[in-house]
């Protein structure tokens, strides 16, 4: 039996492991993301900027004690995108 | 993190971020170690006045302790919240739990003391019952064990006539639920394995 095609966006493994963290919290910064998924800076940066374009993260450049900061937040979109990916994969692994 | 991933994996990893997710709770420590110090200090130097003029009810070294305390709490909660990585919605809970124990705590204060009686014992009982949700919402067995401790502190001061006893079964409870708590909390936030 075929297989529902899964959110492209989302079916990437720092991209779902960073919005797997975020469905949990209500917001975490770069760093928190870097050292929970255990990436490279360079393609966490990356993949955040994917999950923005996508709609499905709400990014926010501020300051932290006079250094940058950037705090990722899940998108109502973001969510829903998830939950139909998690349903996805349930379906596939019980039938 | 580029390979293709199976329907397993993907699930696996979801569950492991998630839980990952949940453990991340604000540093608290600090606020056990504090209050506990703080009370155990005033509930003794209760016992010392009272016992240099017997009969007189020294309610000063609680208003010094709720002062300091008050203000180093806030001092620090408004640093963390500068500091803080993650915001998780449990910390959210845990915060309004405690608020609304200060909240009750006051108007227990204002209405015991208004009657003329001793609000140490209700409060001691009160103060169970935040211990208790936040060492279950933390799944940090020493803080529930410590919310017990409070109530049973609470039940055997109101048995024990005696005000020396009841300051040593205070202090004891104070000691072995924040105190206590608050040294291993303290551990395991700096990432410290219990021996």
């Amino acid at each position: 039996m075929a297989f529902a095609p899964l959110d492209p966006v989302l079916h990437n493994q720092l991209r779902l492991a960073i919005v797997s963290l975020l469905v949990s919290v209500e917001q975490a910064d770069f760093n928190h993301l870097l050292e929970r998924t255990g990436a490279t800076r360079g393609n966490l940066s990356v993949q955040i900027s994917k999950l923005k374009e996508a709609g499905y993260i709400q990014v926010t450049k501020g300051l932290r004690d006079n250094y940058p900061n950037t705090v990722c937040r899940l998108t109502p979109e973001g969510l829903h995108a998830f939950e139909g990916y998690v349903k996805a994969i349930k379906d596939y692994l019980h039938r | 993190m580029d390979t293709p991933m199976t329907p397993e994996q993907s699930l696996r990893l979801i569950e492991s971020m998630m839980s990952q997710a949940k453990r991340s709770f604000s540093r608290m420590s600090f606020y056990f170690l504090l209050w506990g110090g703080l009370l155990t200090l005033a509930m003794v130097a209760t016992q010392v006045w009272t016992g240099v003029e017997p009969g007189t009810r020294y309610g000063a070294p609680w208003g010094v302790a709720g002062l300091v305390g008050g203000a180093l709490s806030m001092w620090y909660g408004a640093r963390q919240s500068r500091q803080e990585a993650v915001l998780n919605p449990m910390d959210r809970i845990i915060n309004w739990l405690w608020a609304s124990f200060v909240i009750a705590l006051l108007l227990v204060l204002f209405t015991t003391l208004l009657e003329g009686d001793d609000p140490v014992i209700p409060i001691t009982l009160m103060t169970g019952i935040p211990t208790f949700l936040t060492g279950q919402i933390m799944r940090f067995r020493p803080l529930v064990l410590g919310g017990v401790l409070f109530w049973a502190a609470g039940v055997v001061m109101q048995l024990v006539p005696d005000a020396g006893a009841r300051t040593i079964v205070y202090c004891a409870a104070m000691v072995l639920g924040y105190i206590v708590p608050g040294i291993l909390l303290m551990r395991k936030e700096n990432g410290v394995r219990p021996a």
